[in-house]
């Protein structure tokens, strides 16, 4: 009855989180101590591949010494009229979670880096044979992601073997690598979107193009393809970006009528690459937050791990609350961190040159992605603590802020909360008693007010610009 | 920051214009908008303000009565035979008369919380002032009191804006009891709204409490890194003069770690706790150390082990002065609630005291004053050990084998046993000089001593017990982590996400007294199971010990192998009974924090988001008292459910839903306002389990919302069935109920579970946006 009946161990999303301790495990396939190890999808010809077919090049578990650690190398094709090149990073990320899906099989980290335990348990089991492994992983492939027609399975342990594929598996991760992050938003004709958010934040649709990440890093335009082909009708959804109505701020007709839709109305316009106008909402769930810093005219980042306040006093939770929950707000922008490697970020607002302040541990994150020029003139928790620290340490690194200061001394800032002192509790003199011509006698009066709520006055807050 | 009761007079003023005689000027609220949040519908409710919320969950939720008793003899008109459609002499039926004694216990319950934290706010106002700053976690908490702000409106900075919250609380309380008299409530739901209402003052009353003793104590706040302390009946270092304290009211116990460290004699006295005050000593100092939960006050005092014995309030044995009298060890009441009969000597001079309780004048004193008791206890403890020499009245081994042979095996000592333990087979047994049985009984033996009233031979059967398992309590030395205090805002924004889209399947809290129908280590079994499964763990109080009570074959208990942070997989003691409002807090934060969803004054909203999209769930596995029936009903008007072990059916009613009624299960979809199939999700809000087996099913189960994300659903169906398939053997028969579409299907069963939709004639169905408030039906913008 079971999907696994002829699987000897048990198959389920309970065992995730399982760890296999050296003590328990039977044997370890790649990890730290082999160089060569890897896993690696590719989408083939619909001819090219036989479907259901497990090859195991080298020994097999059961030929393993217990204990041991061995070369190792999972190569998984597939076929499809519908499966792209381009869905082979998607595709092979799931190798990590059907593996660990099966109780008494670890499986850690991605590509080039992987490490996978089997137990003694499970060995005793009867798991003894990647022909378990590829049954699983085919199975869950297909039912999954039913674009997947065929597929084949390949492991390897022979030493020379994976030292063989996986010097190809380099070059392939490279060029995927170097292809994902040459695309521009300018080349598809298609972005995702994504509301899986809304049950918490109802009117946030986040909007997923090659060079803007979901908010919460999870979801790379890749993703989004992958998860709106499997599941039309899911949370995940093609957005045909439409007209370009302004390729500076990102403005796509598209764009706009879908979020418009998905948001019932509540957010009409978005413009990708900024963080003043219209911007692109915040959830709640966004990795980091970029803050409008008026005293020095720059943004500042924070990222939900950093548990100081950052260099205006305010913590990540409080600049978080500013701007979560599906709104549009001047100045305070919910981001991914991946956001911040792409030439797109904030690029209307001056991109890198206009930030001045992000937490060290960001910067060591990122820094490869700055321009050259300006990586050591943003600073960190370490040069700066409070904004006349930020000015100083600016000025002394001759930021290109700096220069904007010289341009526009004075600048209005968008939607800053004044605070203003509560006006005075009117003591008794003041008691309104203000009328002319005539005398009011109060005798013996008792005047009762259920509630009184004193309030701030507030000016009004100016306007968007 | 809310003024209450302001009055102006001005006798007499004459200017230009006016002339003002006697004039009284006065406010009953003031409130002080620097808050940019706006008031909320409900700010401090009344008794019916949100009346309708109930009912809306009454009426999923109908009360199944379990009659504990079938008659009223609460007047003189009675006794009253209830049973059948018979109405007594007031009118009054079985329903409401349940409903009302439901509503009496969490009454008690809620004052003994709401007394509690008027006692400390007090006496931490006199001793350290009343502008003293209220401070939860720093600036990782932006919410320091979210309860309260929900409830009442407002942000109390300082303890005397306590005050004011605990003003409304009593209000509340002395209203609900007033529907308890003869002559008042007649309807049962009627009843049942005001429980509701208790249990919701209630968490703000103990969310006081633990607010104004974090804050000024300076308790862990919000830490998930708190302390490991020691734990069990090995960790005191007897050779020293012991201080045993009892209770929950913590200022008394923080007298004594004063003034030993004041004059010096760190490790040169050893102190020693039972039950919350235990919990919250420790997050105090690093000095105390626990022995147990609340069930262990027998077995400890009789073991003879603490030389002078401190109580304080709530859960302590009423027999406490006469067990202490056996062992020779003085006792020290230090609480209104709980004199003891002693005579109060809080005026007298410490030396006086002293010299009473060494003399063996007095067996014991009131003493009202923390600091008095912290230097009479430490005094008189370093003086009476060494003529008490650990006195103790466990009996010999032969003594317990002659009388299993002269045990008449009348089994009265089993029918009084609220476990029905096997007693009279472990006596025959130990006739024959074998005392494992006893030993056993022992471990899942929940110390009432009841067994010990019911012996007509007048055996000391628990203290049989006690030293048949004399050797494994010796070696019982745990390690827990310290009640950490609320949950941090950045914790709840990193879980908010996973936890609304169910790759967190859900929030587990193990709460309650140690009454377990088999022990403590059922708790720590669920704990484990959960956490391994992912699921967030939070726990406090009495279940907050049991869990650290086990250790893996390494010698690691689960506080040291789980992290305290709220995360997946974590196992997080918040602390003591009143540290609970930090559990119904993280719900009301991923509301407010994750969601935006407005807090202040906000009840009903927020109830309703926490019902529908929050997979929380409470259980007491040992729920015993008053207090913990007021607790669980204040996680019920919250929409969390909360199970029961097998004695929580003696509450009398359960909240039972009834998945066979489609009708009962539709919601609003917020987007389009129609009404939507939400399935039973969750199935009860109050419901009873009789092993840890069907428990666990329950939990899973219970995680369930009609919010899920597909991704979600299908995690949390995964845990469900699986637990469900290993503890029972077979499918769950419900499946086709909680599948919206093939989505919602986990991946790894997905050909058995698509031939049980067939089956059931399975139709697709929409995943609404949830909601019970067509005041929240989104209008469409512009």
């Amino acid at each position: 009855m079971s999907m696994f009946e002829d699987i000897p161990v048990d198959v389920g999303v309970i065992y995730e989180g399982e760890r296999i301790r050296r003590k328990d495990m039977y044997v370890e396939l790649g990890g730290p101590k082999q160089e060569a190890k890897f896993e690696l999808v590719r989408v083939k010809g619909l001819d090219e591949v036989e479907d259901g077919k497990i090859t195991v090049v080298g020994p097999d578990l059961k030929d393993v010494q217990e204990g041991g650690n061995i070369p190792f190398g999972i190569y998984i094709e597939v076929a499809g009229k519908d499966v792209e090149e381009e869905l082979e990073g998607v595709i092979e990320r799931r190798i990590h979670e059907y593996c660990n899906f099966i109780e008494g099989f670890m499986h850690l980290n991605q590509r080039y880096d992987i490490w996978l335990r089997v137990s003694k348990k499970s060995f005793q089991k009867g798991l003894n044979s990647f022909n378990y492994i590829g049954k699983v992983l085919m199975k869950l492939y297909k039912s999954e992601l039913p674009f997947i027609e065929k597929i084949q399975v390949t492991f390897l342990t022979a030493p020379e073997k994976v030292r063989q594929i996986w010097e190809q598996a380099m070059k392939i991760y490279e060029a995927r690598d170097a292809k994902a992050r040459g695309m521009k938003d300018e080349e598809v004709d298609t972005f995702y979107g994504c509301t899986l958010c809304q049950s918490f934040a109802p009117s946030h649709v986040c909007v997923i193009t090659p060079q803007r990440y979901s908010n919460c890093g999870s979801i790379s335009w890749f993703d989004g393809r992958a998860s709106a082909r499997v599941d039309p009708k899911g949370p995940v959804f093609a957005i045909p970006k439409g007209e370009l109505i302004d390729p500076e701020k990102g403005e796509y007709a598209g764009v706009n009528e879908v979020v418009k839709k998905k948001s019932l109305g509540a957010v009409n316009r978005v413009w990708l690459y900024t963080s003043f106008g219209y911007p692109h909402t915040s959830c709640g769930c966004f990795e980091g937050v970029a803050f409008y810093i008026p005293e020095v005219d720059g943004f500042g980042i924070v990222h939900r791990g950093f548990k100081e306040v950052t260099v205006n006093g305010l913590p990540f939770s409080t600049l978080a609350d500013s701007t979560a929950g599906g709104r549009q707000v001047d100045g305070f922008h919910g981001i991914s961190i991946e956001y911040m490697r792409s030439p797109k970020f904030l690029q209307v607002d001056g991109g890198w040159n206009r930030i001045v302040w992000l937490p060290a541990s960001v910067k060591e994150r990122v820094h490869e992605f700055m321009p050259k020029e300006v990586v050591d003139k943003i600073a960190t928790e370490n040069e700066a603590k409070s904004v006349e620290e930020l000015q100083k340490f600016l000025e002394a690194r001759g930021h290109p802020i700096v220069e904007r200061w010289k341009a526009k001394p004075v600048e209005v800032v968008a939607e800053e909360k004044e605070e203003v002192p509560a006006v005075p509790v009117t003591g008794l003199a003041g008691v309104p008693i203000t009328a002319g011509g005539f005398k009011i006698i109060l005798k013996d009066a008792k005047i009762h007010a259920r509630k009184v709520i004193i309030r701030a006055i507030k000016t009004e807050e100016k306007k968007k610009r | 920051m809310t003024k209450k009761n302001v009055l102006m007079k001005i006798k007499e003023l004459k200017t230009n214009v006016a002339v003002i005689k006697d004039l009284e000027l006065s406010f009953g609220k003031v409130f002080e908008e620097t808050w940019d949040e706006p008031v909320g519908p409900t700010p401090f409710p009344s008794v019916t303000e949100l009346r309708e919320w109930d009912f809306k969950l009454l009426q999923k939720y109908k009360p199944f009565y379990l009659p504990y008793c079938d008659v009223c003899c609460l007047c003189t008109f009675g006794k009253c035979d209830l049973t059948g459609d018979k109405r007594g002499a007031c009118g009054l039926n079985m329903a409401a008369q349940q409903s009302r004694i439901v509503l009496l216990a969490c009454c008690i319950g809620a004052s003994t919380h709401i007394s509690h934290a008027r006692h400390l706010v007090e006496h931490l106002i006199e001793k350290y002032g009343s502008n003293s700053p209220l401070d939860v976690g720093g600036l990782n908490i932006e919410a320091e009191a979210p309860v309260t702000r929900l409830v009442c409106g407002i942000r109390p900075k300082t303890l005397q804006d306590l005050e004011e919250v605990l003003d409304y609380c009593e209000e509340q309380v002395t209203t609900l009891l007033a529907a308890t008299h003869t002559g008042q409530e007649g309807s049962n739901l009627d009843f049942e709204s005001k429980v509701l209402h208790a249990g919701m003052v209630d968490q703000v009353g103990m969310e006081i409490a633990d607010l104004a003793q974090i804050s000024v104590y300076g308790f862990p706040k919000a830490d998930p890194e708190a302390a490991l302390t020691e734990i069990g009946f090995g960790v005191a270092d007897i050779s020293k003069p012991t201080i045993l304290v009892i209770g929950h009211n913590v200022p008394s116990s923080i007298g004594i770690i004063d003034y030993i460290t004041d004059k010096g004699l760190l490790g040169k006295v050893e102190v020693v706790g039972i039950c919350c005050t235990a919990h919250d000593l420790t997050r105090y100092s690093s000095a105390a150390k626990i022995i147990g939960p609340i069930s262990w006050q027998l077995r400890y005092i009789r073991s003879g082990l603490a030389d002078l014995i401190v109580v304080d309030e709530q859960c302590i044995r009423a027999d406490t002065l006469v067990e202490a009298q056996k062992i020779k060890a003085p006792v020290i009441a230090s609480s209104p609630q709980n004199c003891l009969g002693l005579k109060n000597r809080t005026k007298s001079p410490p030396k006086e005291i002293i010299s009473d309780l060494l003399e063996e004048k007095v067996p014991g004193v009131l003493i009202l004053d923390p600091d008095k008791v912290g230097e009479v206890a430490v005094e008189t403890v370093m003086a009476v050990a060494p003529k008490r020499n650990k006195f103790k009245i466990i009996p010999e081994i032969e003594e317990i084998i002659k009388a299993g042979e002269e045990c008449t095996q009348c089994n009265e000592c089993m029918r009084a046993c609220p476990n029905n333990m096997p007693i009279p087979e472990a006596m025959k047994a130990a006739a024959k000089g074998d005392l494992n049985p006893l030993a056993e009984i022992l471990e899942s033996c929940v110390g009432c001593a009841r067994c010990d009233s019911a012996c007509p031979n007048d055996f000391p059967l628990h203290s049989f017990m006690v030293k048949a398992g004399e050797k494994q309590l010796w070696k019982e030395k745990f390690k827990m982590r310290v009640g950490r205090g609320a949950i941090q805002d950045i914790e709840i924004r990193e879980v908010g996400g996973p936890l609304v889209l169910g790759e967190i399947p859900g929030v587990v809290a193990l709460v309650g007294c140690a009454n377990y129908p088999h022990g403590g280590k059922e708790v720590a079994e669920i704990a484990e199971e959960f956490a391994k499964r992912r699921f967030i763990v939070v726990t406090s109080g009495c279940a907050a010990m049991s869990i650290a009570m086990v250790k893996d074959e390494e010698g690691k208990t689960l506080y040291e192998k789980y992290p305290g942070g709220f995360e997946a997989g974590g196992i997080l003691n918040v602390g003591s009974c009143v540290s609970n409002p930090h559990i119904a807090g993280a719900a009301i934060k991923i509301a407010s924090i994750f969601a935006k969803r407005k807090l202040r004054a906000n009840y009903e909203e927020i109830a309703d988001y926490i019902l529908n999209r929050v997979g929380a769930v409470g259980v007491a596995w040992g729920a015993m008292s008053q207090k913990a029936a007021s607790i669980a009903s204040g996680f019920w008007r919250l929409g969390v459910p909360v199970i029961v072990g097998p004695h929580g059916s003696k509450y009398r009613r359960m909240l039972l839903g009834r998945k066979d009624k489609d009708e009962d299960w539709y919601v609003y979809d917020a987007r389009t306002g129609d009404k939507v199939y939400g399935g039973p999700a969750p199935e009860h809000l109050f419901t009873t389990a009789e092993t840890k087996e069907e428990a666990m099913v329950m939990i899973a189960k219970f995680c369930m919302r009609p919010n899920d994300t597909t991704k979600g659903r299908a995690i949390k169906l995964t845990h469900y069935i699986d637990l469900h398939k290993r503890l029972y053997g077979v499918m769950p028969d419900d499946i086709h109920l909680f599948v919206r579409n093939k989505a919602d299907v986990p991946i790894t069963m997905k050909d058995e579970i698509l031939k049980i939709l067939e089956e059931k004639g399975w139709k697709e169905r929409r995943i609404p946006d949830p909601t019970l408030l067509p005041r929240l039906i989104r209008k469409r913008g512009e």
